[in-house]
C-alpha cells in the first residue's frame, strides 16, 4: 500500500514560486508530487531526494505531446503531471531551469493568461447580462436574481485569478506600473461596489434582500468546493 | 516580431544549429557542445522558439517519422533573416573591438 497525502496550492496564478519550494520541501522529506488534485496536490511516500519543479503553460496540438514530453526529458526534466494546459515537471537539484530567456519566460505567462482569460471573459460577460436581466426584470426575489449572484460568485474568483494571470506577464515583461495597476483594480471596484450598494440602499429596499442573496452565494460557492473536495478526499481513502 | 526587429540570442542559437537537419534534443546538445557549456536553453524555451520559427516560417518540418523526435531544418527565408542578423552582431563587434583598441592606445 502507497502512502500518499494531499497538500493545497496557493493558486498557481498567485503563488507558483511558493508552490514549486513547497514541493521541492516535501521532497526534501520524502514526500513527491505525483499529480494535481482539487486546489493541491497529492504527494506519495517514497526516499528523501532533492528535487526541484516547475511549471509550464502551454497549449499542446495533437500530435505534439510526444515530442514536447522528450525536449525536457532530455534536459533532464521529467513529467509529473498534466491538468489542462498545465505541465508539471520535476529535475534533480541543480538542473538548468527550463526557460532560460526572457522573451520566453514572457510567452510562458502570456499563455497561462490567455488560458484563464479564455475562462474569465465569458463568465464575467454572462455575469453581467444575468444582473442587468435581474435588474430589469420586475421581481425583486426572482430566478435571474439568484442566478446573478451564484455566477457572481464564480466570476469574481476566476477574473481576480485572470487579471492576476496578466498582472504575471506584466512583472515577467518588466512593465512594474501596468502590474501595479492591476493589483489595484479589484480593491478599487470592490471600493465601487460598496458606494454603489449604500448609495442603492436609501432607495430601494431591496437591497437587504440582495445582502441575503449574496450573502448565500459567498457562503454557498467555498461550501459546495469545501464538500466535493472532501468528498473525492474521502473516496480516494477508501481506495487505498 | 517584425522584420526590423533584431533576434533574441537564443533564436540566434537556434537557427544556426537548424542550418543542418537536427530534432530539439539535437539543437540543445548542439549548442551546449560547441559553446562549452557557455550556453544552455531550457527545454521550455526551446520549444517556444521551434513553434515560433515554424510559424514564421523561418524553418520547416523536416522529417515527422519519430513522433518524439521530429526534426527542422532552416527555409530560404530563414537563412536570409539568419545572415541579415549575422551581419548586425558582427557590426556590432567591430564596433566594441574598435572602442576598446582605442582606449587602450
Amino acid at each position: 500500500m502507497k502512502k500518499t497525502k494531499y497538500i493545497t496550492s496557493g493558486g498557481l496564478a498567485f503563488s507558483e514560486k511558493e508552490d514549486m519550494d513547497k514541493l521541492q520541501r516535501y521532497s526534501n522529506e520524502g514526500w513527491h508530487v505525483k499529480g494535481f488534485k482539487l486546489m493541491g496536490y497529492t504527494l506519495e511516500k517514497g526516499h528523501r531526494s532533492d528535487y526541484i519543479y516547475s511549471i509550464d503553460y502551454r497549449s499542446l496540438a495533437e500530435g505534439d505531446e510526444d515530442e514536447y514530453m522528450d525536449v525536457f526529458a532530455s534536459a533532464g526534466w521529467t513529467h509529473i503531471a498534466s491538468s489542462a494546459d498545465i505541465h508539471l515537471f520535476r529535475a534533480q537539484a541543480g538542473t538548468e531551469p527550463i526557460y532560460t530567456d526572457r522573451d520566453t519566460t514572457v510567452e510562458k505567462y502570456r499563455n497561462s493568461a490567455v488560458s484563464v482569460g479564455k475562462a474569465a471573459v465569458p463568465l464575467v460577460l454572462l455575469t453581467v447580462l444575468a444582473w442587468i436581466g435581474a435588474v430589469m426584470s420586475t421581481g425583486m426575489f426572482n430566478v435571474l436574481t439568484i442566478a446573478a449572484v451564484i455566477l457572481t460568485a464564480c466570476a469574481v474568483p476566476t477574473a481576480w485569478t485572470a487579471l492576476t494571470a496578466y498582472q504575471n506577464k506584466w512583472k515577467a515583461e518588466g512593465k512594474k506600473k501596468t502590474a501595479n495597476l492591476a493589483m489595484a483594480l479589484p480593491f478599487l471596484i470592490l471600493l465601487l461596489g460598496i458606494a454603489a450598494f449604500v448609495w442603492n440602499s436609501d432607495s430601494t429596499g431591496g437591497a437587504i434582500r440582495m445582502l441575503t442573496a449574496m450573502l448565500i452565494g459567498a457562503i454557498a460557492f467555498p461550501a459546495v468546493v469545501w464538500a466535493v473536495m472532501t468528498l473525492s478526499q474521502s473516496i480516494r481513502v477508501k481506495q487505498h | 516580431m517584425s522584420k526590423n526587429e533584431q533576434l533574441t540570442d537564443s533564436m540566434f542559437y537556434i537557427m544556426a544549429a537548424l542550418t543542418r537537419p537536427r530534432h530539439g534534443y539535437g539543437v540543445m546538445s548542439q549548442i551546449e557542445e560547441t559553446s562549452n557549456g557557455a550556453v544552455v536553453i531550457g527545454p521550455a524555451s526551446m520549444y517556444t522558439i521551434i513553434k515560433k520559427l515554424l510559424k514564421n516560417e523561418w524553418i520547416y518540418l523536416y522529417d515527422d517519422s519519430d513522433s518524439r523526435r521530429k526534426t527542422y531544418l532552416l527555409t530560404e527565408k530563414g537563412r536570409e533573416v539568419l545572415d541579415g542578423d549575422l551581419q548586425v552582431r558582427k557590426l556590432m563587434i567591430k564596433l566594441a573591438e574598435a572602442g576598446l583598441k582605442e582606449a587602450e592606445e
